[in-house]
């Protein structure tokens, strides 16, 4: 069994590991690193044309009073950047898991490190995402020192993500419906999380179903921070810490139980 | 002497994946679920101690267990049951340019590559210049690795695994890449690691090397340990296995042939001479082992005979046969000719051979390369020249061989006084 300790001392490895997907990521493409801030602009942009325009979706005030009709477009954005990072961490980690499964049958690593360099990459995306979201606040200056709550708000949810990813990624390994059905359960998710809707327009089951989402807690904390201008509650606190030791905890133990001997099948 | 490595025991099982499920849907529909769950043992009990600063062999045929013992000891995979234990920072060599991603420039394969062997940047930076020079890629360090060739991928791979600076290197059956050159100085290299006190462990089929170099050897058989011994020890009894197994292989194939010919009333028809523009030319080359019958693979210090078949369309009066030979690393070992030899060849017409025969062959165990050749009378025509076509394997016999090439067979005495 991998202790953290042990994935620590390959620091090197898991820095170019990351340093690889980066540099051969958009290598060959003309607008390179330019893809990684079109991507997510062009998401953001067909929410905002069928949600928010097309089905007329509202916001509430912006935390400085400013906008008391709400900005939809920042609002969508703030839960994007938040699903981006919980999606992507959960793709990254099934793909690496399987992509490294050449290198580990031929050398000995913890089997940790391909998938930590991995989220790392989508870390670094998700902070990217932040900054530009954060450059649009500052450019309506809306924002407050509680911006600085986006940095516990992603520890938290990388840890809830990696945890799901390291128990996909070894369960992938067996049985490769894994990949295909997450393909399908992360846009029920998606929408079962309030991104492109405000949670407030939701009643009945649906609601309960809704408030039950570990998402819900950090797309609305995400929020909070960041345009609203308010601290999170402390039960969104609890949500958030509760499934990400959880998530980490169950998925680190059951990745070191399973992946030895998975590592034989690759 | 401590041991670097210390094999307990050690059993490794594998599943066999044929029937197993590989959907969830098989997994839940599927009723007999332990009906799939076949067990391969590639692995048994398997105990052996390797001394720091040795280097040392595991041989055996194809699937027996050697390569898993190998991942095993690099604790890659976890054995089913025993333990090893490893004194040392291991690094391994399972296949080269491991991880190398073809759109990245050779420069930061390097970097990727040295890392996953466990090596930090600043090791890295001091020993990148050697790394490059010693792979020969210096031109192409800051292109893709996808352009180079496949000769080059492998050379840029082996030069970052011994430049690791590991304490104990693992090396399963890759020293046999690249060129002439490039292997001596692979050579050169683990020679020079070995005198560091470097512990290698490899997985080898070439006998001279285990013989050559190895202090050590064990030898696996379906998983199960044969003997451990020197060097040389294994070597030995391992080629005497082989030999008598493949002996036996070729006469039930010959008594099979034979029953054939027995039965089959055709006679056998010999086609039409192809075009032939040279007055002679080597039809084909055998080899005779010492009961005078064809064999694949020649013995150290038995008997052999080569045999050249020619097929001449003219008479052709006196001419030169010769032979030359070369080791596996293109070393020319020696070479003659019957004129040299002082031989008069005759006449040639028709089908024929010539002989070449050694009463006790003086060549160390080894692969060897043959070249043969016809020329005409004064040596200035050459009819036909087979140049390295024929392979020459030449095996251990039961006594232990000596160092090189050639078995020089002089005689020692002892004498006293000045």
């Amino acid at each position: 069994m991998s202790t953290p300790a042990q994935v620590w001392s390959y620091r090197t490895l898991i820095a170019n590991l990351a340093q690889r997907d980066l540099k051969a990521r958009y290598k060959r493409s003309l607008l390179g690193w330019l893809w990684s801030l079109l991507n997510p602009a062009a998401t953001l942009g067909i929410y905002t044309l069928v949600f928010g325009v097309f089905l007329e979706g509202t916001a509430p005030g912006t935390g400085d009073g400013d906008h008391p009709a709400g900005i939809f477009a920042l609002y969508l954005f703030c839960a994007l950047v938040v699903w981006n990072l919980f999606s992507g961490t959960i793709n990254t980690s099934i793909d690496a898991f399987r992509g490294a499964g050449q290198l580990l049958t031929r050398t000995y690593f913890p089997p940790e490190c391909p998938m930590v360099a991995g989220l790392a990459t989508v870390l670094l995306q998700a902070l990217l995402e932040a900054a530009i979201l954060m450059f649009f606040m500052v450019l309506i200056t809306n924002v407050s020192w509680t911006a600085i709550l986006i940095l516990p708000i992603f520890a938290l949810l990388s840890c809830f993500a990696f945890g799901l990813g390291l128990v996909l990624a070894v369960l992938n390994i067996r049985y490769r419906d894994v990949a295909y059905l997450m393909g399908i359960l992360l846009q029920v998710w998606f929408y079962a999380t309030p991104i492109v809707y405000n949670i407030d327009q939701v009643e009945g089951v649906a609601r309960t179903f809704i408030d039950a989402n570990p998402m819900t807690a950090f797309a609305y904390a995400m929020r909070q921070a960041v345009y609203s201008l308010d601290t999170p509650t402390a039960t969104n606190w609890l949500v958030m810490v509760v499934s990400a030791a959880a998530s980490l905890l169950i998925g680190w133990t059951l990745f070191s139980r399973l992946a030895p001997r998975v590592i034989e099948e690759l | 002497m401590a041991n670097a490595i210390e094999v307990d025991h050690v059993s490794k099982e594998f599943r066999l994946q044929k029937d197993r499920a590989h959907s969830l849907k098989e997994l839940i529909t599927r009723r007999d679920r332990n009906a799939g769950t076949d067990r391969f043992k590639a692995l048994t009990d398997v105990s052996l101690e390797i001394p720091e600063g040795a280097m040392y062999a595991l041989v055996g045929h194809n699937g027996s267990g050697k390569s898993t013992l190998l991942r095993c000891i690099a604790s890659i995979y976890r054995p089913t049951s025993g333990s090893v234990r490893v004194d040392g920072r291991i690094s391994t060599l399972l296949e080269l340019g491991a991880g190398f991603h073809p759109d990245l420039t050779g420069r930061e394969n390097v970097y990727m590559n040295a890392t996953i062997l466990g090596m930090g940047r600043k090791q890295i930076d001091r020993v990148y210049d050697d790394i490059v020079a010693f792979a020969g890629v210096e031109e192409f360090i800051d292109s893709p690795v996808k352009i180079y060739s496949s000769g080059m991928f492998v050379r840029l791979g082996f030069s970052v695994a011994v430049h690791v600076d590991p304490e104990i290197l693992i090396i399963d059956e890759v020293i046999a890449v690249g060129d002439a050159e490039f292997q001596r100085k692979c050579f050169d290299h683990l020679y020079g690691l070995r005198k560091r006190g470097v512990t290698i462990v490899v997985v080898t089929h070439g006998i001279g090397t285990v013989e050559t170099m190895c202090d050590g050897a064990a030898w696996l058989d379906h998983g199960v340990l044969q003997m451990t011994g020197t060097g040389p020890e294994v070597a030995a009894a391992y080629m005497e296995r082989v030999n008598a197994a493949e002996r036996a292989e070729r006469e039930a194939a010959e008594a099979a042939a034979a029953a054939e010919a027995a039965t089959s009333a055709t006679p056998l028809t010999s086609g039409v001479a192809a075009a032939q523009l040279e007055d002679v030319r080597i039809d084909r080359v055998e080899l005779l082992g010492s009961d005078g019958t064809p064999t694949s693979f020649a013995v150290h210090r038995e008997p052999l005979t080569v045999r050249i078949w020619y097929r001449a369309v003219r008479p052709v009066p006196q001419p030169v046969v010769g032979v030359a030979l070369y080791s596996s690393t293109q070393v020319h070992v020696t070479g003659t000719n019957t004129k040299i030899d002082g031989v008069d060849t005759g006449t040639l017409d028709g089908d024929g051979h010539i002989d070449l025969s050694f009463d006790e062959l003086p060549l160390t165990p080894g692969d060897y390369e043959l070249t043969v050749a016809i020329d005409d009378r004064y040596e200035q025509h050459n009819f036909d020249r087979r140049e390295r076509e024929y392979h020459l394997t030449v095996r251990a016999g039961g006594r232990q061989a000596p160092e090189g090439l050639m078995d020089l067979r002089g005689r020692w005495s002892a004498g006293s006084g000045r």
